[in-house]
């Protein structure tokens, strides 16, 4: 069973802004697959189509073999439903709670075992020393380990991740990188990885995607694919 | 000063604010995140009391609970008493009248929520009560207060619908508003201009607090 499977049609509202439409037709197993490819080519839309955030007008999304959109059977889960684990470009930290109540915000669990699963993720992502800070008293590393954190402590059975490094030097993307291939090392999940950048998807890609005007135009491995 | 009249005016603007934040909030989430294409038409009926002679509203309401309607008649075995020259009357009336004043403010504040936030605790399966009591309105919390602070200055400054609805008895229905026009009409303009500056004080005071919560809700918040 392959771990996610995604063919999706979406035209962009306005057209006028695009001249193309989103057609995607790809499989996911569980392994880091980056989407590569210029600003505007539908990269943020494919995962936002997966997460339920955005609902295509026709296609097929299955998660685990599991239907979350089938436009010919009418299945349409909401984002609630369908179990991913998100991590925006501008990582979308709930500026009011503090990074534990962030993490903790989407846990199902209560009392002692909520503490312990939060307790165990901030720790994980190094960032147990932040827990009683909101996002706009810690450092931009640090805000990118709380949205990854919150991501993933609810065990979603895929991964979602929209350009998350783009705002960090080398050295922190790489610290950050290492931890998070360490937690996936254990989870056997497909991740989807969206970036413009080569090295990023080098580091964390196992295969690669790339995506021009809508269309995916090459499937390869992140070191060998050239790129026009 | 009339001293009655200023408890009673305090009496009903408490109440109706009270009773505007517990039906506004729901209209304003629903107006805020509903998808439907003919929600324009429930914010329009919001609005038309901003736009609407407070006399009509008056008539409209004595008209609809006047004792010959099912509704007049429901409300007499209810509250024990007509609707028409009636504390409860005024409070009915108050809260329609002064209902755009409250939700108005408080959708707005709601639409300014960044969407992005509400996606991302929706991918984390919260349900969606959830996302608005603990994400929507903790943000949009200085929107609140400005519904409720418009609601209560505006039910204080009433007049043309307390006067249709409620006429001027001492202790019931006998507003600040109703007051000065009542001192005015006996060419009593100093104890008159007394309760004037009390209201135009108080009123400046709370605009003062209104746009000093609208200047802090734009700059809160932040990643």
């Amino acid at each position: 069973m392959t771990a996610l499977e995604v063919k999706l049609q979406k035209a962009f509202v306005p057209a006028r802004e695009r001249k193309f439409s989103l057609n995607a037709e790809f499989s996911a197993p569980a392994e880091v697959t980056v989407i590569f490819g210029p600003s505007g080519s539908g990269k943020t839309t494919i995962l936002q189509c997966i997460a339920g955030l955005v609902k295509p007008d026709a296609g097929r999304i299955a998660i685990a073999g599991d239907a979350v959109f089938d436009s010919e059977k009418r299945v349409d889960l909401s984002p609630q439903q369908r179990r991913t684990g998100y991590v925006f470009q501008d990582l979308a930290l709930f500026p009011h709670m503090t990074a534990a109540d962030n993490v903790a915000f989407g846990v199902r669990v209560n009392g002692a075992e909520r503490t312990r699963l939060v307790r165990d993720v901030l720790e994980r992502f190094r960032i147990s020393h932040v827990a009683g800070q909101k996002p706009g008293e810690i450092s931009g590393g640090e805000r990118q380990r709380v949205a990854l954190a919150r991501a993933l402590v609810t065990q979603p059975k895929v991964l979602l991740l929209d350009e998350p490094f783009s705002a960090l030097d080398d050295a922190l993307k790489q610290a950050i990188i290492t931890d998070l291939k360490a937690w996936l090392a254990q989870q056997s999940i497909p991740v989807l990885f969206v970036t413009h950048d080569r090295g990023e998807a080098e580091a964390l890609g196992d295969r690669m995607l790339l995506l021009h005007e809508g269309q995916i135009e090459k499937q390869e491995h992140p070191s060998s694919i050239q790129i026009s | 000063m009339n001293w009655q009249a200023l408890a009673l005016t305090a009496k009903l603007a408490s109440l109706t604010s009270l009773v505007l934040m517990l039906i506004s909030i729901p209209i304003a989430l629903w107006l805020a995140f509903s998808p439907r294409r003919w929600k324009f038409f429930l914010e329009a009926v919001v609005g038309l009391p901003i736009v609407l002679p407070p006399t009509v509203i008056g008539l409209y309401l004595l008209m609809a609970f006047g004792s010959a309607t099912a509704l007049g008649q429901w409300y007499v075995r209810t509250v024990g008493s007509t609707l028409a020259f009636s504390f409860g009357g005024l409070v009915i009336a108050s809260v329609l009248y002064s209902l755009p004043f409250a939700v108005n403010p408080i959708a707005a504040g709601f639409r300014s929520v960044d969407q992005k936030l509400i996606d991302a605790a929706r991918t984390l399966g919260v349900r969606q009560f959830k996302i608005y009591w603990q994400i929507v309105l903790p943000l949009a919390w200085p929107a609140l207060v400005t519904g409720m602070v418009l609601s209560f200055a505006h039910t204080v400054g009433e007049f043309g619908v307390v006067l249709m609805v409620g006429g001027n008895i001492p202790g019931v229905t006998r507003t600040l508003s109703i007051d000065i026009y009542d001192q005015v009409q006996s060419l009593n303009y100093s104890a008159a201009n007394q309760t004037a500056v009390v209201l135009l004080v108080f009123s400046y005071a709370l605009l003062c607090l209104v746009y000093g919560l609208n200047r802090r809700m734009f700059t809160f918040g932040g990643r």
